[in-house]
């Protein structure tokens, strides 16, 4: 369904309600993927599917309905399912009139219609270059090969109409050697730009260089982290730059802004246009999206906002909704770490004794106010000794406060985006000194 | 257009063009969430999803396309490219290891509930969550109330080339409540019941069972009073875990693990593989001799029961670890015939739009003989856990940390003072194997969890791990708050 598709329907739906404020959220969405392990593809898939959210606001109550069914039938349903709610619900005095943001352009380089035609050979031939680097390194390969394409249209009763087209493409795989593994992974909005050999190749090589890995003890050590693993830790503080959790008083930094919590090397912004990661210029309210300073030169300098808690709080409403109803409020869905001065290797080279990690997996909160999580390194752990990359190491298990490790953080100069599967952001190696691992295991 | 006429279209469609077999699952969804959080009604979302998953099999090889495009010219696109995507599998596919269903089934099943939670007027739904809620702000400082309402109605319609029909209508609920505790620089939350609310299927006398009102006080003082307790001390010690930590331990250690794909390294790359390896069937010794699990996709009241999985497998009953003894797994079809046995009927779809997977279903620990305060009398010095706040473990599912919400301390075989902060960790077939007691029927819950992760794209899965308390020597705690 293309965007004059979605703002017909968008605008026929808001013509079913009869009263009160309506919102109405248009998704239509492409997408395949194809996943891979040792020598065969086990799962090929492909989904398309139309659907609507509608928000109802009447008397400061709100209900909210989704639907896939897009006749009048279903949608009669859905505009009648939306309105009942709104009966029942005590009237809260925040909820105020949806906001209304001029239309806003598309974010350049946000849509490729070569990805949206990707065929389902496309993704097997990319397979089959990262089986042949698997035989080549004596490993065998498990990962995927997704295309995607997304249209989203936000309309609402008070004049609100943003469309927007993207589309995404990743690749992953992870490498498995006799006694070591290696990961590595590609992401952007067009297909062009992915290469699966340089993946494939990159992935096997980590997996043989970190072959005969040995044990070291747990304790305070020196790390570098390649953008995969830094990127996952930082996950895990993004919420706290959230207005619900800054209103609530959860976050690490309280409710004082302006304060140093991090190196001053650090500089953190949520921003929807970086060239390597292009998306959605407005909100699930239709709001545009402003780029937001989080943390500036190690301050913790701003919050993200929605119209909700911008009213609550007094503050500029800065486009982070997600879509409504949600228990978590506006969310950074888009940070990015600001590259620092050293390339990568000058991180590695000013190391005398440290590790240097490729991925972690399972991170999890500890100690939500202190930001304290637990995790483990996979796929490619490194012992480094006097500057230089020797060999590599079994898994550690390591307990880290977030705050306290970003206080001792040197970023490198190159930032690659990184993803999983909730989760998109730009960052660039980072060096952390003091990182505590507390356990290891016997591979 | 019946799903009936649909199915036979879609099925024509896929075999016409050179599918060996086919299947097609409809499914009608209905899910509502209600949450109320200091004192607004934050969610009341009422969802529909109707749509369609065809899986095609060619030559060894899946290809599966989902649509909501319920028209004849849907129907055939979907079926051409479900098609496609096989083909396409084929042709670079070194191993073919696609296998069809081999028993036909014609059937028909039900949830068994007692009230339809359609029956409950909207109202009295939101009622009892704002009543809830608003018993939990017993001081100032709980800075957050939450109270939820989940409901599950799932219609779905299976179709196979080889004949079978099977229609199921599957209920699932769950509420629960949460009280964050926020002040001295410290945040502390408690939920109830368990960690994350009861989830079961069943209707509305789910959401009774709960008892939400009036549990919400003393949820809300033990949160208030986790700010002030002491932090739980770091070292070993004997250890007993309430039963939904129990459930949370039986699903990452044993759930997780005993996944057949996972063993074949289909997940290698997201959520790992496992130390449960094919060779060690029949010789792992998991957990001491007191330590049986299995799988029961029939256990009333389990979240993933049904009649039958996703690929259309009559559910059964089957052992995972007998008397500690590792003794099968959960399994499709393909994965099962690889190591020369059946399907135990653990394939699941979150919905239409996703391709079945092997899922962790209904895990059950049988419960012991040991009542529940009988636990503790002879420990000297130990700590009692409740209710899980972190869990992380290693990708091959050996090295395992969690915490919990709550502690308190064993002293000569009583509880005695609070402590927060409670972590414990350790590597799983020792910490099965240092298990010496475990509750009996009267502790034993069927514990739902409505929000396990897996596969790529990723799936929400809804499981259950019945489990008691139980009692573990010599374990590793305080891990993370060594200060």
């Amino acid at each position: 369904m293309n965007n004059q598709q979605r703002e017909a329907l968008a605008t026929r739906v808001l013509g079913m309600v009869a009263s009160g404020d309506a919102e109405v959220l248009v998704s239509a969405d492409e997408s395949a993927l194809t996943r891979f392990t040792r020598d065969t593809i086990h799962q090929n898939v492909a989904k398309h599917e139309t659907s609507i959210s509608l928000r109802i606001l009447r008397d400061g109550k709100m209900g909210v309905a989704r639907t896939n069914i897009l006749n009048d039938e279903g949608l009669e349903a859905c505009v009648a399912h939306a309105s009942a709610l709104t009966a029942f619900s005590p009237p809260d005095p925040l909820l105020g009139q949806l906001p209304v943001s001029p239309t806003v352009e598309p974010t350049p380089g946000a849509f490729d219609q070569a990805t949206t035609d990707a065929t389902p050979m496309y993704r097997a031939d990319a397979v089959a270059t990262i089986f042949k680097h698997a035989q080549a390194a004596n490993a065998w390969c498990a990962g995927y090969v997704s295309t995607a394409s997304y249209g989203v249209t936000i309309a609402n009763s008070r004049g609100a109409l943003q469309s927007f087209d993207g589309t995404d493409a990743a690749i992953n795989t992870k490498m498995t050697a006799p006694d070591s593994t290696g990961f590595a992974e590609a992401h952007a909005t067009n297909i062009a730009s992915l290469d699966a050999d340089a993946v494939g190749r990159r992935a096997a090589r980590i997996a043989v260089d970190s072959a005969q890995p040995v044990g070291v003890a747990p304790g305070e050590w020196t790390v570098v982290l390649a953008p995969a693993a830094f990127g996952e830790l930082l996950t895990y503080i993004g919420d706290h730059f959230s207005a619900q959790a800054f209103d609530e008083g959860s976050s690490f930094f309280g409710r004082d802004l302006g304060r140093p919590y991090f190196s001053p090397n650090l500089s953190i912004s949520d921003d929807f246009s970086h060239p390597l990661a292009p998306s959605m210029p407005f909100d699930f309210e239709g709001q545009r999206k402003s780029r937001v300073d989080l943390v500036r030169s190690g301050i913790v300098n701003d919050i993200v906002t929605d119209s909700y808690y911008a009213r609550k709080l007094g503050r500029t409403n800065t486009g982070h909704a997600l879509p409504a109803p949600n228990a978590v409020g506006p969310q950074p869905l888009n940070l990015v770490v600001a590259p620092g001065k050293h390339t990568r290797d000058d991180l590695v080279h000013s190391v005398e004794r440290g590790l240097f990690i490729t991925r972690f997996w399972y991170i999890r909160v500890v100690d939500r106010r202190r930001a304290i999580v637990t995790g483990m390194t996979r796929d490619g752990t490194f012992l480094i000794e006097n500057g230089s990359i020797v060999r590599g190491v079994k898994n550690m298990r390591f307990n880290v406060s977030i705050v306290d490790a970003l206080a001792h953080c040197e970023p490198a100069r190159e930032q690659a985006r990184t993803g999983g599967y909730a989760y998109s952001l730009v960052v660039p190696t980072v060096r952390i000194d003091g990182f505590t691992f507390t356990s290891g295991t016997d591979f | 257009m019946t799903f009936s006429s649909a199915a036979h279209r879609a099925l024509d469609a896929a075999c016409s063009r050179g599918a060996h077999y086919a299947d097609v699952r409809f499914e009608n969804n209905r899910t509502e969430r209600i949450e109320v959080r200091n004192g607004v009604v934050a969610a009341f979302v009422d969802t529909t999803s109707i749509g369609y998953g065809i899986r095609a099999l060619i030559d060894g090889a899946w290809g599966f396309c989902a649509s909501n495009d319920l028209s004849d010219a849907g129907l055939d696109l979907a079926a051409k490219r479900a098609v496609e995507i096989a083909r396409a599998c084929s042709s670079v596919a070194h191993t073919k290891f696609g296998a069809a269903p081999q028993t036909r089934y014609v059937d028909h099943y039900e949830t068994p509930h007692i009230i339809d939670p359609r029956l409950i007027p909207l109202g009295k739904r939101v009622a009892l969550l704002l009543d809830a809620e608003r018993a939990l702000h017993i001081e100032d400082s709980i800075g957050v109330g939450r109270a939820w309402i989940d409901l599950w109605r799932s219609e779905k319609h299976f179709y196979s080339s080889i004949g079978s029909k099977i229609e199921q209508t599957i209920l699932q609920s769950g509420s629960g409540i949460a009280a964050m505790a926020i002040g001295d620089g410290d945040v502390q939350t408690r939920n109830f019941p368990g960690d994350n609310g009861l989830y079961q299927s069943g209707g509305w006398e789910i959401i009774e069972r709960a008892q939400l009102l009036e549990n919400a006080p003393r949820i809300a003082q033990e949160a208030l009073e986790l700010l002030r307790a002491p932090q739980t001390p770091s070292g070993i010690t004997d250890v007993v875990l309430g039963g939904s930590q129990v459930s949370l331990q039986i699903h990452e250690s044993c759930g997780h693990p005993a996944e057949l794909d996972r063993v074949l390294g289909w997940e290698a790359n997201f959520s790992g593989t496992s130390f449960l390896e094919v060779n060690q069937l029949g010789n792992l010794r998991y957990g001491s001799d007191l330590v049986s699990i299995s799988v029961d996709n029939t256990l009333p009241l389990g979240m993933a029961t049904c009649g039958y999985d996703d690929e259309g497998t009559k559910s059964v009953h089957s052992d995972i670890v007998r008397n500690g003894l590792l003794t099968g797994y959960e399994m499709s079809n393909d994965t099962a015939r690889s190591i020369g046995r059946e399907s135990n009927a653990c394939v699941r779809a979150e919905s239409w739009e996703f391709v079945p997977m092997i899922r962790m279903c209904n895990l059950v620990l049988a419960p012991g003989n040991t009542p529940f305060e009988e636990l503790f009398t002879d420990i000297k010095d130990g700590i009692y856990m409740e209710s899980n706040r972190s869990w992380s473990i290693d990708d091959r599912r050996l090295n395992f940390q969690f915490g919990c919400e709550i502690a308190w301390e064993i002293h000569n075989g009583k509880r005695g003072r609070m402590l927060k902060n409670p972590t414990y960790g350790g590597v799983t077939p020792q910490f099965w194997n240092s298990c010496d007691a475990i509750g009996d029927h009267a502790s034993w819950v069927a514990w739902g969890t409505p929000n396990c992760g897996k596969g790529e794209p990723m799936q929400t899965g809804r499981t259950t791990q019945a489990a008691a308390p139980a009692r573990f020597r010599n374990v590793a705690v305080g891990v993370g708050f060594n200060e």
